[in-house]
């Protein structure tokens, strides 16, 4: 091996341990300013990381502790990075003075750092909202002109709020509120950035990271730097993410693992009935909002395979019979099961997609798939994913691997569903009053027959449940063995979301007498007028067994007082003797005069 | 807070920021002694200090120390209160 081949070995291991330090997403790594630091001595390793850019930074506020980080992440997104910058403050002198360095001798990329004090026309207090949209299209106006100037395309944080706000609350909602005319203002300029300007959501970003981690006014005072030492990564890395974006060099795959990471347990042993996923279980609900969110990228033209140790028969039933499930196979673009190792596995993906391994990130719950992958394919972006999978979503958003920087019509045409867009939006539309909000959302319910597969949630259910409950009395599954005995459990599903069993009432009917032994309630369906829906089965299931009274125990606790007010809408009168509660059938439905409830039953 | 220990943790903040493990500094080192300390790592050394020491130096403070000695003795005033 020549002496020059070793030393590209060398800088190459040195870049494999300094990304390693560096993982996606990064949040908790420590010294991340000595890593740093590193990246930005170690021109050789940059050089590897891919092709050069040059980066001005136009920007109010001192970045030269920003640049480090800058070189860093720019370098960790595919970049190998040189950065001028000019004496902060002048970003609007700069661009319109056409004889300055940056007309002349053009960089690859603007990096372009507002603060509030570039704000020019803050209406005075007590304007009204005439006069603040007056000013907010002259702010957008100004900058429209400067963005027309620019030799080359920019990335810009939007405004971000003051910390001090005189006007308290309303210093967001009021003209002559700082806050309120920076939001306008980064509303306006949102609307006409095009795809030569990114915009970076500055506001959103503080929230991110918390507001005692964002602001610094002591770092401000001696160093001419708005933003905390602290703060300085996470805008480093969005403002490089989103230079992937702009400049078209975003990630495109997503390739993600089964058993555990888009569900709960092993398939291939829990069975398709076995596996956690829905809103049944806390672990459940976990992966199906993770999968909402991978169905929002795939929405938005992310395009979805499948990379898994499985039976292909077996994983593909669940994606199609599973009741739960939000990825459908015909969503995903590779579906791959089998059990080969997984970047040999990737490698066929890539070659079915035509599309190299710098386009394809990796979420697998497994640490070792995951460690396989970044030592045998370390183009492929591997996601560090947390053990507990309510966190998917998050780690998976904080990486910012698809980066989006402006919508297009092809974006959305790679994906086949404008549907739960329009619909959601309808709602919104349609929901200026109760009764019209839930006719739009079309609820249905389903009556569950009790058995096998749900016997666990209905017994936990009635455990669980304070709130809407009649009294304290549970079940064990072998109670609900005897034949006069009849559990009515209630799925309930609309045109959002599918809630899985949310009513349970136990039924016996005695001597003409229907006795509701207990019925409960989830709170995730409260204000849906699902008790009116559910009391009028128990009403057809007396009938239907000759019983003309319903009667129950209704025990007051500190939390189920909401059942008393619905037992005196539905017309219940107390005994006088005992806790008991009845009502004749026959009077019920003679003069039922509550509320619509909208809800149609499938059977 | 004895001197010789913050002069350790002073220490281990100097080698992370000149990001040298061999590093040393006494009470007489000023800016002079160290190549790369200037006026940006001059803050991020002030900034290193307020947080593991978990202080806020003001600004008049500040310039006013010259050396390690002087930022040693004002830490320690600042710690033991």
């Amino acid at each position: 091996m020549s002496k020059k081949t070793t030393e590209i070995q060398c800088a190459k291991n040195r870049l494999f341990s300094l990304l390693n330090c560096v993982p996606y997403p990064f949040d908790g790594v420590k010294n991340l300013d000595r890593i740093a630091k590193k990246f930005s001595k170690d021109s050789e390793v940059r050089a590897l990381c891919g092709p050069s850019i040059s980066i001005q930074i136009l920007s109010s506020f001192t970045t030269d502790y920003l640049v480090d980080y800058l070189l860093m992440m720019f370098a960790r997104r595919g970049f190998n990075a040189s950065i001028r910058a000019i004496e902060y403050g002048k970003i609007a002198t700069a661009i319109l003075d056409f004889e300055h360095e940056l007309h002349k001798n053009p960089p690859d990329l603007f990096l372009i750092l507002p603060s509030y004090h570039d704000l020019m026309y803050r209406p005075a207090l007590g304007s009204n909202f005439d006069e603040s949209d007056g000013a907010v299209n002259k702010e957008v106006a100004f900058w429209n002109n400067l963005w027309r100037q620019l030799p080359a395309p920019a990335v810009q944080l939007s405004f971000s709020s003051p910390i001090d706000r005189p006007l308290a609350d309303l210093d967001g909602f009021l003209p002559g509120g700082l806050t309120f005319h920076s939001r306008n203002v980064n509303l306006g300029l949102g609307r006409i950035c095009s795809s030569s300007v990114a915009l970076i959501d500055t506001e959103l970003l503080a929230v991110e990271l918390g507001l005692t981690n964002w602001d610094d006014p002591h770092t401000y005072n001696l160093c001419k730097q708005p933003y905390s030492m602290d703060a300085l990564p996470i805008i480093a890395d969005t403002l490089a993410a989103a230079a992937q974006g702009l400049l078209g060099k975003a990630r495109k795959v997503l390739v993600l693992d089964l058993d555990n990471t888009i569900w709960g347990g092993i398939i291939g042993d829990d069975g398709i009935d076995g596996i956690q996923l829905g809103p049944e279980t806390a672990e459940g609900e976990a992966f199906t909002h993770f999968q909402q969110y991978v169905d929002g990228l795939r929405q938005r033209g992310v395009v979805l395979a499948i990379c898994s140790k499985n039976k292909f028969e077996i994983a593909e039933d669940a994606f199609n019979n599973h009741p739960a499930m939000i990825l459908k196979s015909k969503h995903i673009a590779s579906f791959v099961a089998n059990f080969k190792d997984k970047p040999s596995n990737l490698k066929q993906i890539s070659s079915e997609l035509n599309l190299n391994l710098d386009s394809f990130v990796f979420v697998d719950d497994s640490p070792v798939e995951r460690e396989l992958m970044r030592i045998k394919l370390p183009e492929v972006l591997t996601i560090e994913l947390p053990e507990n999978p309510a966190f998917y979503t998050q780690a998976l958003a904080r990486s910012r691997v698809f980066p989006l920087v402006n919508l297009t019509p092809d974006d959305l045409k790679r994906s086949c569903s404008y549907k739960l867009r329009s619909q959601a939006n309808q709602v919104m539309e349609n929901a200026a009053d109760m009764d019209s909000f839930l006719k739009d959302l079309e609820a249905c319910a389903i009556i569950e027959c009790f058995d096998l597969s749900n016997k666990d949630r209905v017994v936990q259910l009635i455990a669980k449940t304070n709130q809407f409950k009649l009294n304290p009395t549970q079940f064990t599954p072998q109670d609900f063995e005897f034949d006069d005995r009849k559990v009515l459990c209630i799925r309930l599903k609309d045109r959002l979301q599918d809630y899985g069993i949310v009513v349970v009432a136990v039924l016996r009917v005695i001597n003409a007498t229907l006795q509701i032994e207990n019925w409960v309630m989830s709170c995730r369906v409260f204000s849906r007028r699902l008790e009116y829906f559910t009391f009028e089965l128990i009403v057809e299931h007396a009938c239907r067994h000759g019983a003309d009274e319903i009667e129950l125990i209704y025990i007051p606790s500190n939390k189920n007082s909401l059942v008393y007010e619905v037992l005196e809408v539905l017309g219940f009168t107390k005994n006088t003797t005992s806790d008991s509660f009845s009502i004749n059938v026959k009077k019920f439905k003679q003069d039922t005069s509550f509320l619509p409830h909208h809800i149609s039953l499938i059977k | 807070m004895k001197h010789d220990m913050i002069l350790q943790i002073l220490t281990s903040i100097f080698r992370e920021i000149f990001d040298d493990d061999e590093l040393n500094i006494n009470r007489e080192t000023t800016a002079l002694d160290i190549e790369e300390w200037d006026s940006l790592n001059q803050i991020k050394i002030i900034l290193a200090c307020e947080k593991a020491f978990n202080v806020r130096l003001k600004p008049r403070e500040i310039t006013a120390m010259e050396n390690i000695g002087d930022m040693i003795d004002h830490l320690s005033a600042l710690v033991g209160r």
